[in-house]
Order: C-alpha cells, then structure tokens, then sequence
C-alpha cells in the first residue's frame, strides 16, 4: 500500500522546471531512498509534500488525504527535516522541542524521548545557537522525530555529521519503520549510506523521475542497459551521466 | 496557546526589555519637562491633564512608534534568522495564527507602556497641579484610545516585518514612513488617521474635534483591513516560495 503518491507532480519557476511531471510511489513501512544530483528537485519535490510551495500541476496524496484541502491534517502525519535545521537561535534545544510538543499536543516526556533518541540529552540545557552543525542537525532530527510520526521526511539528514554521527543516524532511520511503524523518504548525497538504508529508490535527474523501484529492481534495470551494478554509486554516476548526454543530444 | 508560544519565543530576545526600555524612556520625557520648566506650564490655564498631553504626547508618542518598529522587527528577526518560521510552516498549525500571535503579544506590550507612560503623566499632574486629582475612567479612555489609535501602525509595521525576512530592511521602511509621515499636519483628519500619524492623536484632541468615535472607528477598520491584506499574503506566499 502507497502512503504518498504523486501524479505528474510539477513545479515550474518561470521557464525553469525544477519538478518534471513526476509520480512517485512511496509504500507504507519502507525507507525510501531519494537521489539525485544538486538541483534535481529532491528538496523541491520535498517542499512540496510540506505544503511549503505550491505545486504548479499534478497532485499528491498523502496517507489518502489530499493536498491543499487536507494541508494541516497531512502536515500532522509528518515529522520533517529539510534542507537546513530550522530553529530558534535563542532558546535551548529543550525550549525549542517543547514548542513543536505543545502544537502537536504531546507529553512532556516526548522531548525527552526525542533528545534521548538524538544523543542531545546532555546539552538539552545549551542555547542552539550555540550548538555544532552537528548538534543543530541532531536537534532537527529530534523535532521531526517528535511525537513519532507516522511518515517522515529527512532532506539530508546527515549533513555536517561526523563519521560516528553517520553511522548513528543512518542505524537510527533503519530502525524506524520496525520500532515505531513509519515510513520515510530520506534524500541523501551520500550513495554507499543510501545502499545500506533504503528499501526502495527513486533517482531524479534535472525534475525527472528516472527510475523508481527496490535494490534489486534497479541493479537488473541497470544490467539491461548496461551500465554498471559494482554499487549503487557507480550504477547512479552511470544514469545520471547517459542522462544528461541524451538532454544534450535532444538540445 | 499560540499567544503563550510567541511570547516564550521571545526569550532572551531582549524584545520585552525594549518595550520596557521605550516604556521608561517616553515616560521620563513628561517628568524632565515638568522637572526643568514646570513654571511654563502650571501657568497655562485649563485641565493639566490635557496640558500635559499637549506638551508631550508628540515625543512620546513618536518614542512609542519607534518601539513597535523596532519591536516588530525583533519579533520576525526570531522568526527568520534561524530558520525557525519554516520549522513553523510545516507544522499543524495555521501561519496567519502565528502572525495574530505576535500582533497580540505587541498590543499586549504597547498597552503595558501606556500604561506606564500614562500613569507619569497623571504623576506631573497630581505633584505640579495641586488642585488635579487622579481621574481612574479618564486614564482608562486615554489608555483605550491611545491603544486603538496605534492599532493600524502596529499591524502594518507587523505585515511589513513579516513580508521582509532581512530585518534591516522592515527597519529601514519603518523609519522612513515615520520620518515621511510625521510632517503630514495633524489637524488633518483624513492624514491623521493614516498608519504611523494615527498614535499621535490625543483623546483630548480628538474630542475637541468631535472625531473620536470616527477616528476610532477608523483605526479599527484600518487594522482589519491590514489583517486581511496578511491573511492574503499569507496565503499566496507558497506560490512565490
């Protein structure tokens, strides 16, 4: 079962298209990995689900409510992260999580769940202005992790994390689907991250959906048109590149 | 709730000791003139509390005006600098909500520094005019009109803060329209009631004039007009984004 679904989602700014038509389906209880090159429309197509943009066509269901009439009833099945950490400079990071809980209207005990869950329990009491790149990526991992939500949405969520930091997030978005029953879409620079995370991909070059499918799907994609299946780094350069050269061939 | 939310938002935001700071500034103002030529104005004749506003409400209530600018644009600063109103905007929560939060939290601060600036001016009263006793319901009207004279400037300045995520710049226009508007005649009612020229309008003024109920008439159309035009603009953001 798909718990979000696009249908030629687009999003044009003037004559630049950053989302091309795409229709993905992400499946209830999976990681999905999300990839692509800079400027794919990965945070765009993001945004979108957030209702942080409009879509200039198509439409999206999410968790079988629609956007724009559903907006607030969707943005409370969603815990997100995207693109930078968002938060409040001047209060703590157990100031600015009980913020997100009182609008969600949670327990108290919520935050400290979050923070446990991040590794930010002992520098709660710190202003988040001053915290490592790290540590404000941890805090807003914590805010979308608040509450448990059903689907989450991470735009590189371990930008800025040292290797022990990787490696603890990546464990911990692996883990989600069983301990808390969600499902999430998580875009990531990061290839050989992607490979060990992610039950499904989706690879969008230029707005456009290139493929969409499990591992195992994409590695007999790739075999049938010859590109390599070493890892998914090489398979993706592969896509991406014989992508672009037909673009260049068709301008 | 949202009320509670923007106000602990602004901790350590030195937003509340700047109304404070404005609060005791435009407050002293009053003081220092009865202190340093009272004989000037005990010599008038007619009500010394509307003596007193005549002598000072104009500093004050541009004192006042320069803190709701600076406040609005400390308010948003929070919002904007790092990152915490997109944290917002994908939340179940409405973001006009959010706006008519920080309105309310800037009215609630304004009505304290009324307060304040209102019960000085009943202190020179009472020690410079001997025969002046304290009015309680004349103080309340003051504080209410003055209150709703300065609701156009405080939602205005509030849309222009929050359309402008670089804070120098919701400050820059705020100052010009101040600087802009404060040479518009005052005796004029149409360029009285305009945003940043309404606060300097006194009661006493106004009921001279017989315009206080069309002025706060006005005010109050002006400022759900301006909370139309953010609802709006709210609305059609996403489009741009």
């Amino acid at each position: 079962m798909n718990i979000i679904e696009t249908n030629n989602l687009t999003k044009t700014y003037g004559d630049f298209t950053a989302v091309n038509e795409i229709s993905l389906h992400i499946q209830k209880g999976h990681v999905y990995g999300f990839l692509g090159p800079n400027g794919a429309g990965k945070s765009t197509t993001m945004k979108l689900f957030l209702g942080l943009t409009q879509p200039t066509g198509g439409s999206f269901q999410i968790d079988g409510k629609t956007y724009p009439k559903d907006r607030v009833p969707i943005l409370k099945t969603i815990g997100s992260f995207i693109e930078a950490p968002a938060f409040y400079g001047n209060l703590t990071g157990e100031e600015n999580l009980d913020i997100i809980r009182k609008i969600l209207g949670l327990p108290r005990q919520s935050v400290t769940d979050a923070l446990e869950l991040v590794g930010l329990t002992q520098f709660k009491k710190r202003l988040a202005k001053r915290y490592s790149l790290g540590m404000k990526q941890r805090l807003g991992l914590a805010g979308a992790l608040l509450g448990r939500p059903p689907i989450l949405i991470l735009d590189e969520p371990t930008n800025g994390l040292d290797p022990v930091g990787i490696h603890e997030i990546r464990s911990l978005i692996r883990s989600l689907p069983q301990q808390f029953n969600c499902t999430v879409l998580v875009s990531s620079h990061l290839l050989s991250e992607m490979e060990l995370m992610a039950d499904d991909i989706g690879i969008l070059n230029h707005g456009q959906l290139l493929f969409e499918g499990t591992m195992e799907q994409l590695r007999q994609t790739a075999k049938a048109n010859g590109f390599p299946t070493d890892n998914l780094e090489d398979t993706f350069l592969a896509m991406i590149d014989d992508d672009n050269r037909k673009r260049g061939q068709i301008r | 709730m949202i009320l509670l939310l923007e106000i602990k938002k602004l901790k350590r935001t030195g937003c509340l000791p700047a109304f404070l700071g404005g609060a005791v500034l435009a407050a002293a103002f009053p003081l220092l003139n009865m202190l340093v030529r009272s004989e000037t104005f005990t010599a008038l004749p007619g009500e010394p509390f509307r003596i007193l506003t005549d002598a000072n409400w104009q500093m004050m209530a541009m004192l006042n005006i320069l803190t709701i600018i600076c406040g609005a644009c400390m308010i948003y600063h929070t919002e904007y600098a790092n990152n915490g109103a997109q944290k917002m905007a994908v939340l179940p929560v409405r973001t006009y909500q959010i706006f008519w939060g920080k309105f309310a939290v800037t009215v609630l601060a304004l009505a304290g520094m009324l307060l304040f600036e209102i019960a000085a001016l009943e202190l020179c009263a009472m020690h410079w005019f001997p025969d002046y006793h304290l009015q309680l319901t004349a103080l309340a009207k003051n504080l209410c009109f003055s209150l709703i004279a300065a609701l156009p400037t405080i939602i205005l300045m509030m849309l222009i803060a929050s359309v402008c995520q670089n804070m120098w710049i919701s400050l820059g226009i705020g100052v010009i329209l101040v600087f802009t508007v404060s040479v518009f005649p005052k005796e004029n009612l149409f360029l009285s009631l305009c945003p940043f020229n309404s606060p300097y309008q006194t009661l006493a003024l106004a009921a001279q004039n017989g315009s206080e109920w069309i002025f706060t008439l006005i005010c109050a159309a002006e400022t759900i007009i301006f909370g139309i035009a953010a609802f709006i603009f709210d609305n059609v953001r996403r489009y741009f984004l």
